[in-house]
């Protein structure tokens, strides 16, 4: 899993640890391994597949696009399609979907070294690539030489590879040590400075790579491999008959489908006929009209097609007002509050998004441990906000009913970038009205509108950050990133008390006193009111024929999605019942009817407030 | 442009104001539009979620226009605006003297009439008087319809007459002078007509919030070339016509034979244009609005309410009022526009084959 969030998350986040010195050290000459190493491994956390699970049939999805590469690095490579390939090839280890212990993919055991940035890594000899080689250490340290090329014709990686992996050692076929760039707490290391095997026999680096790997199949480590390819209309994955991993702790029982058959629809109103007729397997709800009006009727109450809620618990995007402390009228705290008191989030909620977000409560919701869930939202409440406002001197209201003060108005502009959010924000703005305060909506094109706030040109910004494995504050609160363009501390925050605390949570390494900072800087965050959150979507929606089975709890805490195919910590849980294909197809036609069936799983709501 | 002594009032401009009279449907036609849009003008006094007339403790109050009354005044505990439906339920339910008395539509065109476990849109009800239902964000769709024509119309207007002030003077000034300035001219405008204004709006509305005036500014800046040459056309033509030669024989000036002599007479070919003119700026008004790159939200429009209907199509109500109050209105300018023609063809009757 970790390869699959790897590139997005750090990719948007940590740019900024980056600039570190460009030094390449692999040590080739009779490396030793440290004397003192405690080897672990994890072979005692629960597992998560359900035992019942048959094998057989194909599963049919879709695709938007057809993709334009079967690379997953380089150019036109960063396509939706890409996760199918990558879902494919396993890490040297994961993390549990439940308790979020490490546990072993292609390493079976692993040990920290002193100096808190390295890792060292026994690899299961078991581990075949799918043309049957097996894996070895080579191949950990083709990676290096892979993605530091020039001829993949990939800076990002380049860069990353060059500047956040400091060194790869082999010490013998099948042990290995991964030197990262800084200290991290332990956990962490896997995620940050954890790659991939990259089978050496198959790739000839070259200049012609871009365009001779397009459409060669490569080998992988994962429970499937493209066995199909029509160009432009489908790719069908074939499940491996002796895959290496089948019988492992973590990976039986799971994978269960013979094919998948990955159809290319452009539209997604088409692909939702196409699953009504029956021709794909599951559709995601997640969108209200699809929940609420489109998959509903005969083939639902007919209890053809079932349908499920299911809570989970990951990382939300801080989405939300950012409010930018530069400007005049928002650098006084009071006036902060009280407009987070003059908010009416809830309002939008239970009206124009019929009750299917929820309240977000601050910044970092998701995070496990590291979320600090004393912290609330602060509520809509126009008395609390007459008081702040009147704190401030903003006691008096102009004809208009907009607050006054020394002849100015008490008005905001608030830059948003997207036409879909255009139903909240008037609301939002109509109430605001109440409190005395004018928002003016400035709707920008989304380039337009990041660039004027990374210019730092807006009073509120109206917008999310995507989010990562831990949360991060140096690059959103820290005062060097203020008052400054192209930075993402979009509020100007420069405290300097946040300052240490921030600068110590990146260094700790104890990870009882990082999360005991993480929570009392969100804290911080909280009082100084920057931001005001907004909403978070804490679950998946999927509708899914009747054949279609899932183990008894649905899924696991952190499931992105119930029918995830491939990925190697929640995927491949369900599996297709044959007979009840054949039963569901037979009733259809004859008009005979089953119960419907709706399930709302709320296990790991609660946990996610 | 001034016209100092208007010809509208000779007799050729009464026979064919009489002319058009008799073209009945073309007559009523801008006998409605005309009226609509002086209605609409006064918009708040028809629909408007202010109160026309409050009686409260002997005093009458007037909350249509001017500043706002809080809720303290009436004796009601926010310090907010006045909600004046509610104010009139408290007043009927205390049984007392005082009352409030709405407009017909009794929401204005930003509010949000939104309930608790009832979703928005809301389809049309004649008990919660929102007559046309209302939209996604659960607005009055009649509310934004008529506040969106009065805007739309109004800048169609304006657009008209700032095009026709560029479009006017630039053609009888190439028309008339000819020569070198002609050539340059067309040769300007042939350049300048094919710079593609949907994707300067477009850039421009990327970058800045575009707004009103902002909106007319740019169409007018690439629209005045259309009237450019049917001007420079018409001034070629009546230049070269006796009675100004003989004005210049008399001395006359060449401002004075302008004003005075071609323009008054070149004047059919203005208005004949105007009415079209109109469609077309509440075309492009409406068509920008639609594709998100108009009038800024929250501002009613009407292509803002086309493009919430079309992705709401189960909310038919949304859709079906705009697209009949836009073919309506285009209608109507249509047939005073072919009625004013006709009015203005010198050939009383003609034969189309």
């Amino acid at each position: 899993m970790f390869k699959a969030i790897l590139k997005t998350a750090v990719l948007k986040r940590a740019i900024a640890i980056l600039i570190l010195l460009p030094t390449i050290v692999i040590a080739q000459q009779a490396p030793q391994l440290p004397q003192d190493l405690k080897w672990q491994t994890n072979n005692e956390a629960p597992t998560f597949a359900d035992p019942n699970a048959k094998t057989g049939g194909t599963f049919r999805t879709f695709v938007p696009s057809f993709p334009l590469t079967l690379r997953t690095v380089g150019p036109n490579s960063n396509t939706s399609f890409r996760g199918y390939i990558l879902g494919n090839q396993l890490g040297l280890v994961g993390m549990h979907p439940e308790t979020e212990d490490i546990i072993p993919e292609l390493a079976t055991h692993w040990a920290y070294g002193k100096d808190g940035k390295t890792v060292y890594y026994k690899l299961d000899p078991q581990a075949r690539w799918s043309d049957g080689k097996p894996v070895t250490a080579d191949d950990y340290l083709f990676t290096l030489e892979f993605m530091r090329s020039k001829h993949i014709v990939a800076p990002w990686y380049n860069n990353h590879y060059t500047n956040m992996i400091k060194g790869l050692v082999k010490y013998d076929e099948h042990t290995i040590s991964i030197e990262g760039a800084t200290v991290k707490p332990q956990k962490d290391l896997h995620y940050f400075y954890g790659l991939n095997p990259t089978p050496k026999h198959f790739y000839k680096l070259d200049t012609d790579f871009v365009e001779n790997y397009n459409w060669k199949i490569a080998p992988n480590t994962g429970p499937y491999q493209i066995s199909k390819i029509k160009k432009g209309k489908l790719i069908e994955f074939k499940r491996k008959k002796d895959w290496w991993a089948k019988n492992k702790r973590y990976f039986k029982n799971r994978y269960n489908v013979d094919k998948v058959r990955v159809k290319v629809i452009r539209d997604y109103n088409v692909a939702f006929k196409h699953f009504e007729k029956g021709d794909i397997d599951t559709f995601g709800l997640v969108l209200p009209p699809y929940w609420h009006e489109k998959a509903k009727g005969k083939l639902y109450d007919n209890g053809y097609i079932h349908r499920a809620w299911f809570y989970n618990e990951t990382p939300q995007p801080s989405s939300g007002m950012y409010l930018n402390q530069d400007d005049e009228l928002l650098k006084d705290l009071n006036v902060r509050i009280g407009l987070a008191h003059a908010v009416n989030v809830q309002k939008t909620i239970t009206t124009v998004l019929r009750n299917d977000y929820e309240r977000l409560n601050s910044g970092y919701i998701g995070y496990g441990d590291y979320t600090n869930k004393s912290i609330k939202a602060r509520e809509f409440d126009l008395q609390k906000a007459d008081e702040y406002f009147n704190k401030a001197g903003w006691d008096k209201r102009g004809d208009d009913g907009i607050r006054v003060k020394d002849g100015k108005r008490f008005s905001l502009r608030i830059s948003y970038s997207r036409k879909e959010h255009n139903d909240r924000l008037v609301v939002i703005k109509e109430e605001a009205k109440k409190a005395g305060i004018e928002l003016n909506m400035q709707l920008f094109d989304s380039s337009s509108a990041y660039k004027n706030v990374l210019e730092k040109k807006h009073q509120i910004a109206w917008m999310g950050w995507s989010t990562g494995f831990r949360p991060a504050f140096w690059e959103h609160y820290h005062s060097s990133n203020a008052h400054k363009p192209q930075t993402n501390n979009i509020t100007n925050t420069d405290n300097k008390d946040l300052d240490a605390m921030i600068m110590q949570y990146r260094v700790e390494v104890d990870e009882q006193k990082r999360i005991q900072l993480a929570h009392k800087i969100q804290q911080f965050v909280h009082n100084e009111t920057s931001y005001i959150p907004t909403y978070s979507v804490p679950y998946t929606r999927e509708g899914y024929w009747r054949w279609m089975q899932l183990p008894k709890h649905l899924g696991t805490k952190t499931s992105g999605s119930l029918f995830d195919i491939f990925s190697s910590s929640t995927g491949g849980l369900f599996w297709i019942d044959a007979e009840l294909k054949k039963e569901t197809l037979k009733a259809k036609k004859r008009g005979k009817k089953f119960s419907p069936v709706l399930i709302k799983d709320t296990r790991y709501k609660a946990a996610a407030k | 442009m001034s016209i100092s002594r208007p010809k509208f009032f000779s007799p050729l401009a009464q026979q064919k104001f009489k002319r058009f009279k008799q073209i009945r449907r073309g007559y009523w036609s801008a006998i409605i539009f005309l009226s609509l849009l002086f209605l609409s003008c006064f918009a708040e006094l028809m629909i408007n979620n202010r109160a026309l007339i409050v009686k409260y403790d002997g005093a009458f109050y007037f909350p249509t226009y001017g500043a706002i009354y809080n809720g303290k005044k009436f004796g009601l505990d926010y310090e907010y605006e006045v909600n004046y439906r509610d104010l009139r339920l408290k007043f009927q339910q205390d049984n007392s003297d005082n009352w409030v008395m709405m407009p017909p539509v009794p929401y204005n065109e930003y509010e949000n009439d939104l309930v608790e476990g009832e979703y928005p849109p809301h389809p049309p009800s004649w008990i919660s008087q929102h007559y046309l239902g209302t939209d996604t964000s659960g607005r009055d769709v009649l509310a934004r319809l008529v506040y969106g024509f009065r805007i739309s119309i109004w800048f169609a207007l304006l657009l008209t007459f700032f095009t026709y002030l560029i479009g006017v003077t630039i053609g009888c000034f190439i028309g008339y002078f000819g020569g070198w300035i002609d050539l340059a001219f067309q040769r300007i405008i042939e350049i300048w007509s094919n710079v593609p204004v949907l994707y300067i709006v477009m850039i421009m509305a990327s970058i800045i919030v575009p707004g009103f005036w902002m909106l007319i500014l740019i169409l007018m800046a690439f629209g005045w070339m259309g009237m450019t040459w049917y001007m420079r056309t018409a001034t070629y033509k009546e230049k070269e016509r006796e009675y100004v030669m003989a004005s210049r024989a008399l001395g006359a000036s060449t401002s004075r034979i302008i004003f005075r002599h071609i323009l008054p007479n070149s004047l059919s070919i203005m208005i004949t244009f105007l009415p079209f003119a109109v469609a077309g700026g509440i075309g492009s008004i409406t068509s920008l609005d639609f594709l998100g790159f108009g009038l800024p939200p929250p501002i009613p429009s009407w292509g803002e309410l086309i493009s919430q209907g079309t992705e709401n199509m189960e909310s038919w109500w949304i859709l079906g009022s705009v697209i009949v109050a836009l073919v309506t209105v285009l209608v109507l300018i249509t047939f005073v526009g072919e009625a004013i023609r006709d009015a203005f063809d010198p050939k009383k009757y003609t034969i189309y084959e």
